[in-house]
């Protein structure tokens, strides 16, 4: 650590010359167990933004246990054999008890699912189809809980971390990748190689079932109580038919109040070993100071025993359009959605320039379809290109009265006019400009960057972050429309129209429609 | 376990030597000191001729310049029976063309040159933004300017606008969660005050670009403005091209009317409204202080303590963590720099235990009346504030819009200079004083939004009524309004 006293004013050189392309110097550094550093020193503030990544996610998944990655990102904030508790020892014993119940409550809940099949009852979650035995379990459990309470030492973790300054601690799980990370004052680096090293080594999956809880709100929040979260889900189950990305990554809701505490220890073992992991640090630092630090407390975690399993399942070819209509509380929308290409495809620069040509106010669709034609309202388009396999999807937000069919007819002659006429020049050079400039505007935070790295190398290559932008170039018009001809036809589309749901039935006949007022 | 320890770590010397020993706990690490000033407002701030004051910051990390521009005007300003029309010349700005270029052609442009503008208007004040490459940013500062200048307001676009406004529109009641912020705000600040003056169906169609233009023409020009510079830019250069590019601006008319600082809060008590999904949203809270009340310091780290700082705050450990209740558990407090702020606890839960997880909230909210706060709770968020105060300056970008806001608001320099001893001067004491004075149970409104008869069956396990946590016994079941004419 050079910088004893850091100071804004001594730091700043404005002399020093911008880059001339959109790249960062990251040094790339492997301890012996495996694990892999990417290091991008940069002194915007006395901060180091910090993270590491697990290359696991919901892909690694099977039906049952679905969502396992995510609440496990949830359970790595629970503690250690050292952090969290006051008293190991009866934390451990508390723990296994607790898992003896729970194991009686499974079983309790095979027969429960037993009648559910049978149609005897017909909600494993609603109170009132539960057991008097899985109740009478639960109690006991609970009783445990309450005890466990006196050793536990709540969230030490974040709590350390606020009071060291640490800024938005947290983590956040995909269909690729597991990252966690946070911002910390530069001099508390060691403090973040103790912690993470810590959990890395002896976690503690305590407060195991509250958090399976936890989760399930979380499921609540953004998928089942929004106008659209469902139909999502439901949506993008039909769009793959093999591949594992066809479950959400929060799980379906029947398999997350069924996660046990083996399937978490056994994920951790193989999934979170060293040579499964990358960290990232971006900030106030200088590689060779910190790189003693790295091999100390990160270079003492074993390497996995056993291999990480591969994902071997790909999508097979589609045959046939697919369609799903749906009702909901939203505006006349229509989707539609191909196949793409993984992220580090040969052809994912040319996709993504497709779908920047489609999009935005200059784009195609908002050219055609809002202004000239007046059959949508918005109208944008996306690629979502995943580790393993992607799609390019274009939306419409279709004007109230128009017809949905007409304004789908319309989107897909804009696709059909990129497969058939060769792209402008101007036009590609304005996608082009976009894409360099954002590749830019991409390096501007450090906790940004920090993030992308991890992404870019949960998505297969971090190196993307300096490539991109020279891909991006080479792209000519005949690669725009050979791509655009070869992913966007019509058997290998998903199209999805929305209506608005019509009007509930008028109000509760209980409640006083002008408003009432109980004193 | 570990207070003693924590307690000392402060100012020690550092260690990094190889092959040092990992210590048993975190609490034994030591860490240099870092020294940081904020940075000096004055010596960034200029007063561009002509008009307006610029805060600027050279920056030569990329290659991009930004630049951003508040003015004095927003939906405060709006004219009886012409609600949304601040929005749509925010909107139309952005989206209508200039006086030499068509709408078309404006995008085109600007797209071309990968140039990002933006432009809005909000309840209090008006942005406009661009970040361009270093190599056109005279081309984009030009078009930038003019946009702001002479707008034209393009009538094709306008009525597209409103389509897409009226569509929007629609949407109103689709989200529990936009259902909530807005009867909270409503509940808050009551029906009258400004910001809860809905846009309608009415109201929206009434809007002409006549009432465009005379909206921009009243409140767009230089002496009304504060800018914010930051990147691969000279301070020199950048003054001289502003200037330039706002000469011969017309004048501005008379003072801008201030916003309305009156806020007629709805009576306490418990206002329900159905909402048929299965998780309900529950906000607990009351209207909080202005921006210049002593007791703001207090006040940061009563809220932080409470439910404010994650899992390190009493209503997320015990909502979430304890009992795996919600999702989403905690507090915010605001202070106004107009009217007053909020202060909200919330939490969003299924409906069977919302009334359980309620009654949490309020004991959570009792006790930090009922006693004084642990030493450990209160070194932890003083620090916490402390130790991330750099970060409030952590870029030039940064830098230079907290300054530009600070002089929008009229807030002094020296909030800033001296933050870091107001929080450290925060006791025990005053947490407990500022909590009993402003957090008072009674005068609370509890607005919950879901399926309210699945919210009534309750959990068994703990069992709890809506109803008998209502504040003063009030109860109040509140109908979703039209979202065309927002009448209920």
């Amino acid at each position: 650590m050079k910088h004893a006293v850091w100071s804004l004013l001594l730091l700043s050189s404005p002399l020093a010359a911008a880059p001339e392309r959109p790249e960062i110097a990251v040094e790339e550094y492997e301890l012996d167990n495996g694990m892999k550093w990417l290091l991008f020193p940069r002194r915007d503030a006395p901060t180091i933004s910090a993270g590491w990544l697990a290359r696991v996610g919901s892909v690694n998944e099977r039906p049952g246990i679905t969502g396992i990655s995510h609440f496990f990102e949830h359970m790595m904030f629970k503690g250690t054999q050292t952090i969290g508790t006051r008293d190991i020892a009866v934390d451990l014993r508390l723990l296994e008890e607790q898992e003896r119940l729970r194991e009686q409550m499974r079983a309790e809940s095979a027969a429960m699912r037993e009648r559910l099949r049978r149609g005897e009852i017909d909600d494993l979650l609603n109170p009132e189809g539960q057991s008097p035995r899985y109740k009478k379990l639960e109690r006991q459990f609970d009783a445990l809980v309450q005890q466990q309470r006196e050793t536990i030492v709540k969230d030490e973790l974040d709590q350390i971390y606020t009071r060291n300054g640490g800024e938005f601690l947290n983590a956040s799980t995909s269909e690729d990748w597991t990252v966690y990370f946070i911002r910390l004052p530069s001099n508390r680096l060691e403090l973040w190689c103790w912690l993470e090293s810590d959990r890395l080594l002896d976690p503690v999956f305590r407060e195991f079932y509250s958090e399976r809880d936890v989760v399930f709100e979380e499921r609540r929040l953004r998928t089942e109580s929004t106008p659209l979260g469902k139909f999502d889900e439901e949506l993008n189950a039909l769009f793959w038919s093999a591949h594992p990305y066809k479950w959400p990554v929060v799980g379906w809701a029947s398999d997350i109040p069924m996660y046990s505490l083996a399937q978490a220890k056994e994920y951790f073992a193989t999934y979170y070993a060293p040579n499964n992991l990358t960290g990232a640090l971006v900030g106030d630092f200088e590689s060779a100071a910190i790189k003693p630090l790295l091999e100390r407390y990160f270079g003492r975690i074993p390497r996995g025993t056993h291999a990480v399993p591969e994902v071997v399942t790909q999508e097979p070819e589609q045959l046939g359009e697919k369609r799903y209509n749906a009702r909901a509380e939203t505006s006349p929308t229509v989707r539609v959605y191909w196949k793409a290409v993984p992220f580090v495809h040969k052809d994912a620069a040319a996709l993504d320039l497709v779908s920047d040509l489609l999009s935005g106010r200059t784009g195609r669709l908002y050219k055609g379809l809002v202004l000239e034609r007046k059959l949508a309202n918005e109208a944008s388009a996306f690629t979502d290109l995943k580790k393993y396999a992607g799609s390019l999807g274009v939306e419409v937000t279709v004007k109230d009265g128009q017809d949905p069919a007409v304004a789908e007819r319309a989107l897909l002659e804009e696709i059909e006019r990129l497969k058939n006429e060769p792209i402008p020049p101007d036009e590609l050079q304005k996608v082009k400009n976009q894409a360099k400039a954002n590749a830019y505007r991409r390096l501007g935070q450090p906790v940004f960057i920090m993030f992308q790295l991890l992404v870019y190398e949960g998505l297969g290559d971090w190196r993307h972050i300096n490539r991109a932008s020279a891909r991006t170039d080479a792209v000519t018009p005949q690669d725009i429309q050979r791509v655009a001809a070869h992913y966007l036809r019509p058997e290998n589309r998903t199209v999805a129209v929305f209506l608005r749901q019509e009007e509930a039935p008028a109000a509760d006949p209980e409640s006083d429609p002008q408003g009432s007022v109980e004193e | 376990m570990s207070r003693q320890a924590a307690a000392l770590l402060v100012f020690v010397l550092p260690l990094l030597a190889v092959g040092e020993e990992i210590p048993k706990r975190p609490e034994l690490l030591r860490f240099e000191p870092i020294v940081f000033n904020p940075p000096d407002a004055r010596a960034l701030r200029v007063a561009l001729k002509g008009g307006g004051v610029a805060f600027i910051k050279e920056d030569h990390t990329l290659p991009l310049v930004n630049i951003s521009v508040q003015v004095r005007a927003g939906s405060w300003l709006e004219p009886e029976g012409k609600q949304g029309l601040a929005g749509l010349v925010g909107g139309q700005l952005r989206r209508g063309g200039t006086e030499s270029l068509s709408a078309e052609a404006f995008d085109e442009r600007l797209d071309f040159l990968a140039a990002q503008v933006s432009a809005g208007i909000g309840e209090t004040s008006a942005h406009a933004s661009l970040n361009c490459l270093r190599d056109n940013l005279e081309q984009s500062l030009t078009l930038f300017v003019e946009m702001l200048r002479r707008p034209r307001f393009q009538a094709d676009r306008l009525a597209l606008a409103q389509e897409q406004a009226l569509q929007a529109m629609k949407k109103r009641n689709d989200e529990s969660a936009d259902i909530e912020a807005r009867e909270w705000g409503v509940l808050l600040y009551g029906e009258e005050h400004f910001s809860n003056r809905f846009s309608t169906e009415a109201s929206l169609l009434s809007i002409t670009r006549d009432d465009l233009v005379a909206f921009h023409r009243r409140y767009f020009n230089p002496a009304n403005m504060i800018l914010a510079v930051s990147g691969a830019v000279g301070r020199d250069e950048i003054v001289r091209k502003l200037e330039a590019a706002f000469a011969g601006w017309p004048s501005p008319g008379p003072p801008v009317p201030r916003v309305p600082g009156e806020i007629r809060p709805q009576a306490p008590g418990l206002y329900r409204i159905h909402k048929d999904v299965n998780q309900g949203r529950v906000s607990i809270g009351l209207p909080s202080v202005m921006r210049t009340s002593p007791d703001i310091y207090a006040l940061e780290v009563m809220n932080e303590i409470l439910g404010g700082s994650g899992f390190s705050s009493r209503i997320t450990k015990t909502v979430r963590s304890n009992e795996g209740l919600a999702y989403s558990a905690g507090s915010g407090i605001g202070f106004g720099v107009y009217y007053p702020g909020r202060f909200r606890a919330g939490f969003q839960s299924k409906s069977r235990s919302v009334a359980y997880a309620t009654q949490l909230v309020l004991e959570e909210i009792r006790g930090i009346r009922d006693s004084l706060v642990s030493d450990e709770e209160l070194d932890t968020i003083k620090r916490s504030l402390i130790e991330t105060f750099p970060s409030n300056f952590a870029s030039a970008g940064q830098v230079v819009s907290t300054f530009a806001a600070d002089e929008y608001t009229r807030r002094a320099a020296s909030y800033w200079t001296s933050y870091r001893d107001r929080i450290g001067a925060v006791t025990k004491q005053d947490v407990l004083r500022v909590a009993r004075e402003h957090l008072v149970p009674e005068r609370m409104i509890l607005l919950v939004v879901g399926d309210q008869k699945q919210i009534e069956l309750g959990d068994s396990r703990h069992p709890a009524t809506l109803e008998s946590l209502a504040p003063g016994g009030r109860v109040v079941a509140l109908p979703l309004r039209d979202p065309l004419t927002m009448k209920r």
